[in-house]
Order: structure tokens, then sequence, then C-alpha cells
């Protein structure tokens, strides 16, 4: 048995199966993963994420400490806003990925990922040294909701947010909903338009009910674990544990988009990171798409010419697109690029596929 | 979901029948297809090959994962369910009819079964 949301009761009294995952119980479906998939690209749909964790960081030396364990550059990050983020080692490869929020002057909260709570925590105070900052796991006290799709803003609207209340694309707000007080953020891991709720558990399941209310007319749905797997693969987006791991740099895993080259304070890992986006990497993540028939799956063989090229990180079935994806990681020597013909290992047969470009789905983000 | 008389299935969730001319049909039970959810591709043999019972004769995926399916006798396979090729959600919809894996010629059927349940039994079994 793992841990539980506040939210268990509620999984199981809507029909949900539950797995274990990162160390919690949590619903993978409710109804079906497809139906719940598509209810989010098309309507909405209301996902419990309260196994990810809350770190808030505060203090005079917030920033220098922030600066320290991230390659990007926290000190451009205006009040409120959110920033994607790696927390890198000396040697570039990743404890774990991250979004920080700026919520004040000097504080701010890391959201990080459930199964890395307690490794990110002990990683951020073995960092501290000497700054004044001060660093609260409070995991344990927050809820998490993830309201997301492109009816979402809608449904905030009829459970009493108005548009012009709304935080713009990666920003968060602190704000009254009903009388709950919530950090809203206009955030997300499906690549939909959408927002994630943070909120002490005491008020959680208030909380829930009135976004499901407000959601009725949208019909919204409670999605599990499985379409959110399935909605970040179709964005291309990182799950850390797959497609990222303590063997793998920001580089090599195409992240070089988040790393600015300005960031004039040192980072841990910023030789290795620098020298990589210079002089390139042993391996490179690429996604692509099936063209037999059959589904690529995490840990399968990627080939190339006949040769082991590479490794699958994520595959399955994209809802959206009918069709079976992944991405993984492949020798760069092979020089394979958008469109080579690669094939994948299933049941020791080879089959088709070829490089595509990521993500597969065009995201649909209000910027 | 009607349940057709006479069914004998594994612990391993596939399902025994009998048809008229005296081979049988295998495939997975409701309960399987259930606890699988969407399933989304399915790899069947080729006709014509012959399998001990307990071999992996087939493997279906669901989004979630991909599982195999095992013989629940022994036999040699007669026809295959091509719909599903285009259609995997047949099985979903219909175990038990549209949605039949395979087909068997097992002439050692009623030896092999003896380890099999009757769905009664199964249902208890898994509950």
């Amino acid at each position: 048995m793992g841990k539980k949301t506040v939210f268990y009761e509620k999984h199981k009294l809507l029909g949900a199966k539950i797995v274990e995952f990162g160390g919690w119980d949590m619903p993978v479906q409710y109804s079906s993963i497809i139906a719940e998939h598509k209810a989010v690209r098309n309507s909405a749909g209301l996902f419990d994420v309260s196994h990810m964790g809350q770190v808030f960081v505060s203090g005079n030396d917030a920033l220098k400490f922030l600066q320290k364990i991230v390659p990007q550059d926290i000190f451009k990050l205006a009040l409120h806003k959110a920033i994607y983020c790696q927390l890198t080692m000396k040697n570039g490869a990743l404890v774990d990925d991250l979004i920080i929020y700026r919520l004040d002057e000097k504080k701010y909260l890391i959201i990080v990922n459930a199964s890395n709570i307690d490794k990110d925590y002990g990683w951020f105070i073995k960092n501290k040294n000497e700054l004044d900052v001060s660093i609260e796991n409070n995991s344990d006290e927050y809820a998490m909701i993830a309201l997301q799709g492109p009816n979402a803003y809608k449904i905030l609207i009829n459970a009493g947010i108005q548009v012009n209340d709304q935080p713009e694309f990666f920003t968060i707000k602190e704000l009254s909903l009903k009388n709950i007080p919530v950090y809203l953020s206009r955030t997300g891991y499906t690549g939909e338009d959408g927002f994630e709720l943070i909120v002490k558990n005491e008020y959680a399941l208030k909380l829930w009910d009135i976004l499901f209310e407000a959601g009725e007319e949208y019909n919204l749905l409670p999605i599990g674990l499985g379409a959110r797997d399935s909605l970040r693969l179709e964005a291309a987006l990182m799950l850390y544990g797959n497609d990222l791991n303590e063997n793998t740099t920001p580089v090599e895993a195409g992240l070089k988009w988040s790393i600015p080259s300005d960031k004039a304070e040192d980072y841990n890992g910023k030789k290795v990171i620098k020298e990589q986006i210079q002089n390139g990497t042993d391996k490179t993540l690429i996604g692509f798409e099936m063209t037999d028939r059959a589904i690529p799956r995490h840990e399968y063989e990627i080939y190339y010419k006949g040769e082991p090229a590479g490794v699958v990180t994520s595959g399955g079935y994209a809802p959206t697109l009918g069709k079976n994806i992944g991405m993984g990681y492949v020798d760069t020597k092979y020089n394979i690029t958008l469109d080579s013909e690669i094939q994948i290992m299933v049941r020791n047969k080879l089959y088709k596929a070829k490089v595509v470009k990521r993500p597969f789905v065009h995201k649909h983000y209000k910027k | 979901m009607m349940v057709p008389d006479g069914i004998l299935c594994s612990k391993s969730h596939e399902y025994l029948l009998e048809n008229q001319d005296g081979n049988y049909n295998i495939g997975l039970t409701d309960y399987a297809v259930e606890q699988l959810g969407d399933i989304v591709f399915i790899e069947l043999p080729e006709i014509g090959t012959i399998f001990t019972k307990g071999e992996v004769f087939a493997t279906v995926e669901s989004v979630k994962a991909a599982s195999e399916i095992y013989m629940p006798v022994s036999g040699k396979v007669v026809a295959v369910n091509d719909k599903l090729a285009e259609s995997p959600e047949i099985l979903n919809d219909s175990p038990y009819e549209d949605g039949w894996l395979i087909k068997v010629e097992a002439e050692n059927a009623l030896a092999d079964s003896g380890d099999l349940l009757e769905y009664d039994d199964y249902k208890d079994e898994i509950e």
C-alpha cells in the first residue's frame, strides 16, 4: 500500500482503478483512458496531482540558492511568473525536473516530482550551506488539482473567477475561491490550456466539488494517471524516471531551449552543460511514430540500419492521433534526424518507425 | 454481459468454448478485458501454428501495457479473428462473441482442461 492523497476515498466513489505510482496509491483511470484523454483535448478534465511535492524557499539568499541549483536564470523570473527548470548535479545529470514559481520578492515555490520529494529536499539541504535561506517541504500539507483543457478557463468563470482575474500562461496568483485560499497557476502537463490549484488539505475536497459542479455543463471528467501519461506523451513533455534520470543531462534530453547561454552565476553542472551545448553529446532524444503496426514501450530497443542504436524511454498509443508514438535516446554517431527510418524491437521482432517532430500534437496554450 | 454456457476459464483469464463443429474458441474473459481497459492493439498468431498448453499465443495491448495471452489447452490454430486488427475495441465490447481471438483444433482438450474453471467458480476465485 502506498501513501494516499486527501482525494483517495473520492476516487474510489468515482469508480477509479487504483495503482501504485511513485509510492502513492493513485487513480489510473475512472472510465476509460481514451475517453478521459479525449475529454481533456476537447473540453476539460480534473486531475488529482496531490502526490506532487511543494517546497517553499524563502529568505535573503533564496535567489542565490536557486541560481546555484538550476541552469535557468531565476534572476530574470518576474514576480508571480513560473519557469520550467532542471535540478542538476555537478556532472550535469538530473536529480529531477521542476517548476519554480516566484510568489514574492524573496519567496519561491518549487513543485517537485512525487517519487523525488525526499531526494530533492535532501539535495536542497545539501546545497544550502551557509546561505540565509529557509527551505520548507510542505508537501504533506498541500493538495494539488489540475484543471486542464480548452474549457478549463470557462469552468473557472463558473466557479467564480472571472477571466481578468485568471493568471496568464506560466503565472501564479494567490486568491480566494469561495473563501478557500488557493494558489492558482496557469500551468499543466497536458499540452492544453489549463490550471493547477494548490490548496491546503483541509480545503481540498470542497475545492474539488466546487470545480466539479462548475464543470458540469462542460462534461468535466475526472482524469487518471493513464490519460495524464498519454496526454503528456503527445505533448512530448518529459517524465522523470522514464525520459529523464540521473544519467541524463538536459542537453541530451533536448531541453537546451530552456537553458540560457548568458547566465552569469555558476550552477551545478554548468561546465558540463556548457561544453555539451558547444560540442554536442553522445546521445540525444528523438521522437518517432510507428509506420509498422506495433506499440513502442518504455525500455524497448531502438535499431538503425539493423544495429542497436538506442532505447525507448516513453511510448504508447496516442489517442488524439490514432497512432503509436514514442520518445527515446539514440547514439548521435548514427546521425539520426527528422524523417530517418528507425526500427523498434518489439517481442523479438523489428518494426519500422519514422523520426518526427516533437511535440506530436500541437500545444494549445493561451499565451 | 451475456456469458455463454459451458465456457471454461483459466486463472490467467483466457476462456475456452467448444463450437458445434468440435473446434474451440479461445478468448479473454469479461473480467480480463475490464481490467485491461481500452484495448488498442492485438497481435494474433498465424493459422496453422501449433501451441502447447501454457504457451503464449497472442499479445493484447491496452493503452497502459502489453499483456501476453496463454493457451488454455494445446491445439492447432484453424482461424484467427482478423477483425481485431482494425478494430481491437471489439474485444472490450464483446469478449465472448465478436471478440474471440482464435479458433483451435484441440484433440486433447478434455484432458488439458482439467485445471480450468467453470465461469461461476472462476468468478469466485478472482473476487
